[in-house]
C-alpha cells in the first residue's frame, strides 16, 4: 500500500517536495548571534533522521547520493565547502554505502566580507537536497533559513558548542607524529581491478603492544575510479596495519593518488584523517633499523646514547694505545709545551688538531656507511656466521696479539711514520692539523676497549648513527689535547714517556688474546670438532710471524733465505691444513637434530624448526611459537633469557599445548633468510606465533621482547 | 543461517569481481519472467543485449519510468533488434517487492517497451552481474562480450528531464550497432542500492 502512495506522491511531482522528505527534519544553526564584519562563523546544517534511516556521505559508495547544500547568502557573506562528520560503513556487503544514522550536523564555514556595515541583519538562506534511505529510498528537498546579526562585537550562540562539537568529529589532517602512512599497489592490474595496500606505522612511543579494534579508509568519490568497499586486514605488521582494497577503474589511467578517511581504533585511541596518498607502484623495501627503533623506541634510545658514551671513552683509551701513545703524544705535548707562552695560540692549535681528527673520523665514517650502501645491509652480526670472515678475523686478531707482544713489527706503519713525523715537525696550523690526521690514520688498526662494542653497534645502525657515533670516537682521542692545550699546566700530572710504554704495550697483548679465543669459539660452532686444523694453522702463523720478526726485520744476513722459508711455510701450511683438512671455506653443516635444545629439565620443549614442522603442528590444532634466533645475536640472547626461557612463559605454553619451534640463523641458511625477508625482516632476531585458529595469520611479535608482550601474544593466539 | 548467507554473499561478490567485465563473455543465466516464461541470456546469442537493474520505487529510477525516457529508448531500441531485459532484484521481504501480478498492472501502468522483466527475487542475476543500484546497466555486444557496465546516463538526479542528459546506454550501442568501438566502456552507477533478499 506504502508504494501506491509513494508513487503517487511521487507522480504528483514538484508540487509536494516537503512532504516527501518524510523521514529527515532539517535544521540551520550558527555558532554566532552577532557577528562583526570580518568574522567567519561556522553553520551548522542539522539533519535529524527517523530510526533505521539514513542520509548519505560526500562519498556515497555503492548507492545513493550525498546530501548537497546550496546556499543563498546576501553581498558580502560567502559558504565555504562542507565539513563532513566521519561516517558510518552501512551495510549490506553486497551494496555498502558510507552514511549517517539517526543524526549528522554538516559544518559550512560562513566568511563576512569586512566591507559590511554592523547595524543591518543578515537572511541566511539554503536549499538542502538528500537521499534518505531505510528499505526504501527516498528523495528530500528542504529550505531552511536564518537571521545574523552584524554588531561590532561577536557574540557566540548557545549552539555554539554543538556545533563545535560535531566539528570535532570531522577527519583533520594526518598527524605525522602518531602515524605514518604509505600506499602501494600491491600487483599489476587484472583487468579493470587492481589490489592497492595501504599501509600505516604507529609513531608514538609504544609502551605495551599496539594493538587495533578496527582500521578502515572510507575513499572520496571519484569519476574515473572506485576503491571498493571491502577491506581485507588479514596481514598485521608489527605496531602497524595492512589494509588491503580493490579499485576498480571505470576509465582513464590509474590513479597515482588516493584520497579519503583512514579511520584508525585501536588501544591508543581513535585517529581519523583526511589523507591524500601518493600511491607507488610497488611496494617499498622494509627498513628492518628502523622498524626495530619503533618497536622498542626506549631501548635503542638509551642504548645510543651508552654507545656514543663507549666511542668517547673508546677514543680516550685510544690514545694510550701502543700503535698511537708513543708518536702521537710527543708530538702533541711538544707543541703544547714549546708555545707555553702564548696561551692564546696553543688553543687555538688544540683545536685545530681536534678538526683533524674529526674530518679523518668524517671520512672513515663515509667509506662504513658507503660500503653499507653497496649492499651489505645484512647488518653486523651476520658476518660471524660466515667461516671466511671469522677465520680471516681470527688470523689478524692473533698477528695483532704477537705485535703487541714485540715478535714483530708492522713495518708499513713504521716507514708511513718516518715520512710523516717531518711533516709533523712543520709548526703552526696546517702541522696541528696534519697531527690530527696521522693520529686516526694510526688509530685505525688499534682497538681498544669499548671502542669494538660501539663501533660493533654502529655498524648496524643507519648512515645518521654510524656518523654519530665515529665523531664520538674522533672527540675521545682529541679530547686530552684539547683539555691539555687550554691547560698547559695539567701536563705535570701525565707519566712521562719512558720503558713503561713497551710494558703496557706487552700487557695490552692478552685482551687481543682474549678476542682471539673468542672468535676461535665461533669458528668452532661453525666447524665442529674440525677447528683443530685451524689451530694448528693459527700457530703455524704465529711461527712465521716470529721469522719474520727475528729475522726478517731485525735479522743481519741470510734475510732472503728467512723470507723463502717463510713464504713455504705459510703457503705449504694454508694448502695442507685450510684447504686439504678443513676446508674451510664450507662451513660444517651441523645437524641440528642431534643436538638437544632444551634448556633445563623444566625449559620449553623446543624442536628444530622446518615449514613442514610448522604446517603439521598447526594442522593437528596447535599453536606454534618460533624463535629465529643465532649464536650470535646478543638480542635473540637477550629476549631469550627475558622474556622466553622464563617460568610464566613456559607455563603458558604447556598449558596452550603449543609447539615451540626454534630456527638457528647462526649460518644464516637460505630457507629461514626466505622466511625472515617473507615477513620482512633482514635478520634474527624474529619471533612469530602461530594462532590456534589455523587460518589466522601469525603474529609478529617486537624485536626487543617483554614478559608482558610475550604473555598478552600467546593471549591472543589461543582466542 | 547467518554463515551461511555470509559465505553465499561473499561467493557471489567474488564470482562478480571476477566473471564480469569489459571485453569478456557475459555470464549466461536462466531466469524467468514476468509471464512465467523461462529466459536465458544464450536465447539472444547473435544479438546486442541491454540490462537494466530495476525498482520503480527508487526514485531515480521511477524518473526514468515517470518521465517517459526509458520507456522511449526502449522502443527506439528493440525496434533496431536489441533485446532489453528488466532485472528486478528486489527480495520478496522488501516493501518493493513485486508479485508478477503486481509487476504486469506495473508494465502496463508505465507502458513498458523492454522485452522482458526477470523476476529475480533470489537476487541471481543481480549477484551475477554485480548489479550495485537501480539503475546499473550492461550492454552485451553480438559476440556475447560484455560493451558497457555503468550509469544509465550522466545525470544522476530524481527530478527533471533525462532526454537532455547524454545516456550512456544509447551511446553504447548505437556505437555497436555503427561497428564502431564503444567510447565509454564503464561508469560509476548511481541510484539507490538493490533491496537483495537477506
Amino acid at each position: 500500500m506504502r508504494r501506491f502512495i509513494i508513487l503517487l506522491l511521487a507522480c504528483l511531482g514538484l508540487g509536494l517536495p516537503p512532504a516527501r522528505a518524510a523521514h529527515t527534519r532539517v535544521t540551520l544553526l550558527l555558532s554566532a548571534t552577532t557577528a562583526k564584519p570580518g568574522d567567519t562563523l561556522l553553520a551548522g546544517v542539522d539533519l535529524q533522521m527517523d530510526p533505521g534511516w539514513h542520509t548519505y556521505w560526500k562519498n556515497p559508495g555503492e548507492a545513493g547520493i550525498p546530501t548537497a547544500i546550496k546556499w543563498d547568502l546576501p553581498p558580502g557573506v560567502t559558504a565555504g565547502d562542507i565539513q563532513w562528520p566521519l561516517p558510518h560503513k552501512l551495510p549490506p556487503a553486497d551494496v555498502t554505502t558510507y552514511g549517517y544514522l539517526d543524526e549528522v550536523m554538516l559544518i559550512v564555514p560562513l566568511k563576512l566580507s569586512p566591507d559590511l556595515k554592523p547595524g543591518q541583519p543578515l537572511n541566511l538562506q539554503a536549499s538542502l537536497t538528500w537521499l534518505e534511505c531505510q528499505d526504501q529510498c527516498i528523495p528530500g528537498k528542504a529550505k531552511v533559513s536564518t537571521t545574523l546579526n552584524l554588531g561590532t562585537e561577536t557574540q557566540a550562540s548557545t549552539n555554539a558548542a554543538l556545533i563545535t562539537s560535531w566539528q570535532q568529529k570531522v577527519p583533520g589532517p594526518l598527524n605525522p607524529a602518531e602515524w605514518s602512512l604509505q600506499a602501494y599497489w600491491d600487483k599489476p592490474a587484472e583487468g579493470d581491478s587492481r589490489p592497492l595496500v595501504v599501509t600505516g606505522k604507529y609513531q608514538g612511543i609504544v609502551t605495551k603492544s599496539l594493538h587495533l579494534d578496527s582500521v578502515d579508509f572510507y575513499p572520496t568519490a571519484n569519476d574515473t575510479f572506485a576503491i571498493q568497499p571491502a577491506t581485507d586486514l588479514s596481514t598485521a605488521p608489527a605496531n602497524g596495519f595492512q589494509l588491503r582494497k580493490t579499485v576498480k577503474k571505470y576509465s582513464g589511467d590509474w590513479p597515482l593518488t588516493v584520497a579519503g578517511v583512514i579511520t584508525i581504533q585501536g588501544n591508543y585511541g581513535a585517529q581519523n584523517y583526511d589523507v591524500q596518498l601518493t600511491v607507488a607502484s610497488t611496494a617499498p623495501v622494509p627498513i628492518t633499523a628502523s622498524t626495530s627503533a619503533l618497536n622498542a623506541p626506549t631501548a635503542p634510545t638509551q642504548s645510543l646514547i651508552l654507545m656514543m658514551l663507549y666511542a668517547f671513552i673508546g677514543g680516550l683509551i685510544l690514545n694510550i694505545m701502543p700503535c698511537v701513545l708513543p708518536v702521537i703524544a710527543l708530538k702533541i705535548l711538544g707543541f703544547v709545551g714549546e708555545a707555553r707562552s702564548q696561551p692564546a695560540r696553543v688553543r687555538l692549535l688544540g683545536l685545530t688538531y681536534a678538526v683533524g681528527v674529526l674530518c679523518s673520523f668524517l671520512i672513515l665514517a663515509s667509506v662504513v656507511i658507503g660500503i653499507k650502501a653497496a649492499g651489505h645491509q645484512a647488518g653486523w652480526g651476520i658476518q660471524f656466521g660466515n667461516p671466511i670472515f671469522v677465520v680471516s678475523l681470527t688470523t689478524l686478531v692473533l698477528l695483532v696479539a704477537l705485535n703487541l707482544f714485540g715478535l714483530f713489527e708492522f713495518n708499513l706503519s713504521g716507514r708511513a711514520l718516518d715520512s710523516a713525523s717531518q711533516l709533523t715537525l712543520k709548526h703552526g696550523y696546517s702541522g696541528a692539523f696534519f697531527n690530527g690526521v696521522l693520529a686516526t690514520a694510526l688509530a685505525t688498526p688499534c682497538t681498544a676497549p669499548f671502542l669494538g662494542y660501539a663501533l660493533g653497534f654502529a655498524f648496524a645502525q643507519s648512515a645518521p648513527v654510524i656518523l654519530l657515533i665515529f665523531l664520538m670516537v674522533g672527540l675521545g682521542l682529541s679530547a686530552p689535547y684539547v683539555a691539555l692545550s687550554w691547560n698547559p699546566a695539567w701536563l705535570k700530572y701525565l707519566p712521562k714517556p719512558g720503558a713503561w710504554m713497551e710494558k703496557f704495550k706487552i700487557a695490552m697483548g692478552f685482551p687481543m688474546l682474549l678476542t682471539m679465543v673468542w672468535l676461535f669459539n665461533l669458528a668452532a660452532g661453525i666447524y665442529g670438532s674440525q677447528v683443530l686444523w685451524l689451530g694448528i694453522f693459527l700457530v703455524l702463523v704465529a711461527f712465521a710471524a716470529w721469522i719474520y720478526g727475528e729475522f726478517v726485520q731485525r735479522g743481519r744476513s741470510h734475510q732472503t733465505l728467512a723470507l723463502l722459508i717463510l713464504a713455504g711455510l705459510l703457503t705449504g701450511g694454508y694448502a695442507w691444513l685450510m684447504e686439504g683438512q678443513l676446508h674451510w671455506r664450507d662451513a660444517l653443516k651441523l645437524d641440528g637434530s642431534a643436538v638437544s635444545l632444551k634448556d633445563g629439565a623444566d625449559g620449553i620443549d623446543w624442536a628444530s624448526w622446518t615449514p613442514e614442522a610448522v604446517t603439521a603442528a598447526r594442522a593437528a590444532g596447535h599453536p606454534v611459537l618460533v624463535d629465529f634466533t643465532a649464536d650470535w645475536c646478543l638480542t635473540c640472547q637477550v629476549n631469550k633469557k627475558t622474556s622466553l626461557e622464563i617460568p610464566s612463559v613456559r607455563a603458558k605454553l604447556k598449558e596452550m599445548n603449543a609447539v615451540a619451534l626454534l630456527a638457528d640463523y647462526t649460518h644464516a641458511p637460505d630457507n629461514i633468510t626466505e622466511e625472515l625477508s617473507r615477513h620482512g625482516r633482514a635478520g634474527v632476531p624474529l619471533v612469530l606465533l602461530f594462532p590456534k585458529d589455523p587460518s589466522a595469520p601469525p603474529i609478529v611479535l617486537p624485536e626487543v621482547l617483554t614478559p608482558g608482550i610475550v604473555l598478552s601474544a600467546l593471549d591472543r593466539a589461543t582466542n | 543461517m547467518k554463515k551461511l548467507f555470509v559465505l553465499l554473499s561473499t561467493l557471489a561478490l567474488a564470482a562478480t569481481t571476477f566473471a564480469v567485465d569489459i571485453g569478456k563473455p557475459a555470464p549466461d543465466f536462466t531466469g524467468t519472467d514476468i509471464n512465467g516464461k523461462t529466459v536465458k541470456l544464450s536465447d539472444y546469442a547473435g544479438k546486442i543485449v541491454v540490462l537494466e537493474s530495476y525498482n520503480s520505487d527508487c526514485p531515480f529510477c521511477h524518473n526514468h519510468y515517470a518521465t517517459g525516457a526509458a520507456q522511449e529508448l526502449q522502443a527506439q531500441l528493440t525496434a533496431k533488434g536489441v533485446v532489453w531485459l528488466i532485472v528486478d532484484s528486489v527480495g520478496t521481504s522488501n516493501d518493493s517487492y513485486r508479485t508478477p501480478a503486481q509487476a504486469r498492472q506495473e508494465w502496463a501502468d508505465f507502458k513498458i517497451k523492454a522485452t522482458a522483466w526477470l523476476a529475480d527475487p533470489s537476487g541471481t542475476i543481480g549477484h551475477l552481474y554485480g548489479m550495485k543500484t537501480t539503475p546499473h546497466l550492461f550492454v552485451i555486444a553480438k559476440d556475447g562480450t560484455l560493451a558497457y557496465e555503468g550509469a544509465m546516463d550522466d545525470r544522476p538526479e530524481t527530478d527533471g528531464d533525462p532526454r537532455t542528459a547524454h545516456n550512456y546506454v544509447k551511446a553504447a550501442v548505437d556505437s555497436l550497432l555503427a561497428g564502431k568501438p564503444v567510447a565509454v566502456t564503464k561508469t560509476r552507477p548511481y541510484g539507490c542500492g538493490v533491496h537483495y533478499a537477506e
